[in-house]
This record gives C-alpha cells, sequence and structure tokens, in this order.
C-alpha cells in the first residue's frame, strides 16, 4: 500500500518555469524509496514540495489517503512526516537537548512521552547524550548531521523525507548516517531518500526513481539497479 | 520554589532596593529616571521581538504612541476611568499588532522593516492631520494618573512596570516558546521542518511587544499630560534601537541598562541639541564592530576577570574565570 502518491505534480519557484514537471511516483509504506539524479534534476524541490514549503501548480501529494498540496510544512509535520534537508540542519545557538525538544514539538503536550523520546535519541545517538548540554555550533559536521537526523527520528515519523544524508561527510561517519536510515526503516518509518551518493542509495533502497528534468526518466526494484551502477553513475555525472 | 516565584521575589527585592532612589534626587532627575524606565519597557519589548525572534520591526515606537492617544481620547472623550483607558489602549495596540504583523511578517528583513516604517508614518501623519480628533501638532491634553504632574509616583508606578515587563520577557525567553522564538530568528526554514508555525510565533512576538509598548505610551501619555505626534518620529525608534544595541542585543540585561545608559547621557548631552543623535550613531557602530555584546558584555567580562581576584567575594557572585 502507498503510504505517499505525488501524482503528476508541477512546481517551481519563479512564476513559468516548472522545474517539477509533471512528476508521479509512489513510496510504498514501511520501504526506503530511494531519488537519484543529476544536480538539477528537481530532486530538492521534489522534496520540499511534499513538505509544504513549495506549492504545487498543479496535481496532487496525497500522504495516507489524504491530499497535503496544499498545507503548511507545521501541518504536514503535524500528519507525521518529518524532513532533514542538506547540510547541518540544526539550530546553532541553541544546546543539543533544546534542538531534541523542538524536534518534538508537535508532542510538546505530553511531557512524559517527550521525555520518553529524548531518551530514545540519547540511547541511537550516544555521541549527543555526552553533549546534550553543549550548543549545536560547537558540534562537529557529522555529529550535527546526527542532530539533524536524531532530531527528526525523535517524533517516530510516518514518513521521513531526507536529502543528501551524506553531502560533505567523511566516509565513516556518513556510513553511520545510512546505519541509523536503515535501523529507522526496521522500525517502521517509510523513508523517502534523494542522494547523489548512487552507491549507498542503491544498497540501501527497496525502489528507486531516476528523475531529470523533473520527470521520472526510470524507476524499479532494487535488484534492477544493483546491477547497474556505473552506468547510473556515468549517467548521473553527465547528466545524461 | 519554582523559576517564575524566584523570579518574583527578585523583582520585589529589587524594587525594594530601588524604591528609596525618588528620596534622595531631584524632582527633575526623578524624572529623568521615569524616562529611563519607560525607554527601559520600550527596549525590553523592542528586544524580545528584534534581539531574541529576528523580526526587524520599526514601528514599536507607533504601538507606544496607539496606546497613548487610544487611552487619552477615550478618558477624555467617553469618561471611562484612566485605567480602564490604558487596558483599551493595550488591547486596539495588540489588534493593530496582530493585524500588522498578518500583514507583513511573511516578508523577510529588509522589506518587514521598510514595511513596518511606513505604518509608523502613515500612522504618525494620520495623527497629526486629523487634529479634529487628536489635536496634531496642537498636544493633546490627557488627565494625569496621580492628579499630579510630579514625577516620585510616578517612579514607583514605572518601576514596577519595567520589572513586571523585565519578568514577563524572562519568563518567555526561558521558556520553551524562546526556544522556539530563538529557533525561528536562527533559521526559520529549520523551525518549520520542526513542526513550528513559525509565522504563528513570529506574530506572538509581535503582539507582545507591541503590548508592552502600548502599556508604556499610555501610563506615559497620563504623567506628562500632553501628546503630540513629535515621540511618534523616526528619531524615537532610533532611539529605541541604539539603547538596545549599544545594552546588548539579545541579552536580558542589555536593553534596561542601554536604556537607562542613553537617557542619561542624552541628558547630560542636552545642549548639544541634535548632534547627540550623530554621536550615538557612532557609538552603535561602535559597538557593532567593536563589542557586539554591548554594555552587558563588557561588565560581564569584566566581572570576570576581576572576580577570580576577589577569592572570597567571587565566588558568592558566580563570578568564574573566563576559560571556564
Amino acid at each position: 500500500m502507498a503510504l505517499l502518491e505525488v501524482d503528476e505534480v508541477a512546481a517551481g519557484y519563479v512564476e513559468g518555469i516548472d522545474i517539477l514537471a509533471g512528476i508521479s511516483l509512489r513510496v510504498e509504506a514501511g520501504s526506503v524509496t530511494g531519488i537519484i539524479g543529476p544536480n538539477g534534476a528537481g530532486k530538492s524541490t521534489l522534496l520540499k514540495t511534499i513538505f509544504g514549503f513549495l506549492h504545487p501548480r498543479r496535481g496532487r501529494v496525497v500522504h495516507d489517503g489524504r491530499e497535503i498540496q496544499r498545507s503548511a510544512p507545521h501541518e504536514v509535520k503535524r500528519l507525521g512526516v518529518s524532513y532533514v534537508p542538506q547540510g547541518a540542519n540544526v539550530f546553532p545557538q541553541l544546546t543539543v537537548q533544546e534542538n531534541l525538544l523542538l524536534g518534538a514539538w508537535v508532542e510538546r503536550r505530553d511531557r512524559a512521552r517527550v521525555a520518553r523520546m529524548l531518551e530514545r535519541a540519547y540511547e541511537t545517538f550516544p555521541r549527543l547524550r555526552e553533549k546534550r548540554r553543549h550548543r549545536a555550533t560547537s558540534l562537529s559536521g557529522g555529529e550535527a548531521k546526527m542532530l539533524s537526523l536524531a532530531k527528526e527520528l525523535v517524533t517516530d515519523p510516518k514518513l521521513l523525507l531526507v536529502d543528501e544524508p551524506s553531502a560533505g561527510l567523511a566516509p565513516r561517519v556518513s556510513h553511520e548516517v545510512y546505519a541509523r536510515l536503515v535501523e529507522a526503516r526496521a522500525r517502521g518509518v517509510t523513508i523517502l531518500l534523494v542522494d547523489q551518493n548512487i552507491t549507498k542509495a542503491v544498497e540501501v533502497s527497496d525502489y528507486l526513481y531516476v528523475i531529470e528534468g523533473g520527470q521520472v526518466r526510470r524507476q524499479g526494484p532494487q535488484a534492477d539497479f544493483a546491477d547497474h551502477l556505473r552506468e547510473l553513475i556515468r549517467d548521473s555525472l553527465l547528466g545524461a | 520554589m519554582t523559576a517564575f516565584l524566584r523570579r518574583v521575589g527578585l523583582c520585589l527585592v529589587a524594587y525594594a532596593a530601588l524604591a528609596w532612589v525618588p528620596l534622595v534626587t531631584s524632582e527633575y532627575h526623578t524624572h529623568i529616571l521615569v524616562i529611563s524606565l519607560y525607554y527601559v519597557i520600550l527596549a525590553v519589548g523592542w528586544n524580545l521581538l528584534a534581539g531574541y525572534t529576528g523580526q526587524f520591526s520599526l514601528a514599536h515606537h507607533t504601538f507606544a504612541g496607539i496606546g497613548a492617544y487610544t487611552s487619552a481620547l477615550l478618558v477624555q472623550r467617553a469618561g471611562i476611568p484612566i485605567l480602564a483607558g490604558v487596558v483599551a489602549g493595550t488591547v486596539v495596540a495588540a489588534l493593530v499588532g496582530y493585524g500588522l504583523g498578518s500583514l507583513c511578517l511573511r516578508m523577510r528583513a529588509i522589506y518587514l522593516a521598510l514595511t513596518t516604517w511606513a505604518f509608523a508614518e502613515s500612522i504618525r501623519l494620520l495623527v497629526t492631520v486629523e487634529y479634529q480628533i487628536t489635536r496634531g501638532d496642537l498636544g493633546l491634553t490627557t488627565p494625569f494618573l496621580f492628579g499630579t504632574p510630579r514625577a516620585r509616583p510616578y517612579y514607583y508606578l514605572f518601576l514596577g512596570l519595567a520589572l513586571a515587563a523585565l519578568l514577563a520577557g524572562w519568563q518567555i525567553v526561558d521558556s520553551r516558546i524562546g526556544a522556539y522564538l530563538r529557533a525561528i530568528r536562527d533559521d526559520e526554514e529549520a523551525a518549520a521542518t520542526m513542526g513550528v508555525d513559525t509565522f504563528k510565533w513570529k506574530r506572538f512576538a509581535f503582539v507582545v511587544s507591541a503590548m508592552f509598548a502600548a502599556v508604556a505610551g499610555a501610563f506615559q501619555g497620563h504623567y506628562i499630560g500632553l501628546l503630540s505626534p513629535t515621540p511618534m518620529k523616526f528619531n524615537e525608534m532610533a532611539t529605541i534601537i541604539i539603547m538596545v544595541i549599544a545594552g546588548g542585543l539579545r541579552t536580558f540585561g542589555g536593553p534596561p541598562l542601554g536604556a537607562i545608559f542613553i537617557e542619561v547621557l542624552s541628558e547630560l548631552l542636552r545642549s548639544w541639541g541634535e548632534i547627540r543623535m550623530v554621536l550615538f550613531a557612532v557609538l552603535v557602530i561602535a559597538v557593532v564592530r567593536l563589542y557586539p555584546a554591548g554594555l552587558v558584555g563588557l561588565l560581564s567580562t569584566a566581572g570576570a576577570r576581576i572576580g577570580p581576584r576577589l577569592p572570597r567575594l567571587g565566588p558568592r557572585l558566580g563570578l568564574r574565570r573566563p576559560a571556564d
């Protein structure tokens, strides 16, 4: 059953220029769905549109049977959708704990639940417990990325939108980030992953879409892509 | 004891500690202190909006004017009690703040500043030209709250109001709402991904700061006894900005310290006329370039350096070495 359906969506930042040009895709519940493609294909724009930062000019975005293409980000968040943008999406002047509390914002009225959420986040990311009273500005790039992911996973989202989780990270840290994503999938979190790291995207995804020019060029289960990694990487680099 | 009760206790101690001041100062100096305390309320409100939420409004002084004129006109024309007039002025300012916030808080940075500045100028011009209602530049007389223009009772009133504003600001900044406001300031898009309704909380800060200004403006109107559009000029807004930046933007103690420092300095330099504003502008540039933490940061650094040299007193004051 599809948790998310994107149906013929067209969207863009400037009037008359569509970055997404009638794109359609489905994300099955409990799966990791990978989106790969060259720079400028519209991958990040797709996530921003799903999360409500951009409202599509046409088409529908359906989450759990409910149309959300006109919803604001905080409304989409309340439906159980979380979004990890590119880079370290943390608040540098707030402490690690305050960042995580912000992650649990939608549950703020249930203090006991918030405390349990924080405890689980610290169990999953032990390094963050050590630094919970430190300002986020003192974290390394890898730690900041962990915090960015932790504050989204803390609420146990139904659907997690992740944009370029390994961008700018050392291979060891990047490996840990993907391990946390795989763990989240095992707990039942559905993941829509946009990635330039094609090898990793193919490794962790159950189903993949290749997009280019705001449209789906190719799609299929992981097995269809695993044998053609070299071609995929070449096409992605050349934008072909 | 909860943090709130501890803070209320601190405010009461501060009130008691400062209550003797008008007993030993002249009428003129007490008046300067009353005006300083009026600016403390305005500065605390603007710091909440600009410092902690990152919304650079240039209409803060206008909300003081809206509170003052609403209260004065209702007391004079409708014959309502002064305190009811102050409440009405605060409610009107909150409603106008809500409306203006709804219109312009989706804008960013310079556009928000320009829109609020245009609003402020429009209101000032309206007050000036609608002289049949407001008496324009002729001035609108208002009844005195305590039946006298003498400064001493107003000192006690404004000291209480300033401490109440500090307490309210402290509670907001130190609460979860404060963390959300700072998050919006640091990265609005990231705050939205957290599920924070960024627009709603920006508007909350805008309305609260407008109410701070309106309360101060309304009571000040019933102290001075005469309202005119002059304090609604941009100079007044510039003064508030200078006070907050000189004291320490985004700090708790900066705005009150800056307000008192600039108001007292302004009085000392009164003979310089408008040249004072140039001097203050230079001061702001110097603070921003050389010491962004402002006066409060300067005192904090000085305390951290001197404190450890006072072996017994330092720890009692909670002072530590900078490296700690």
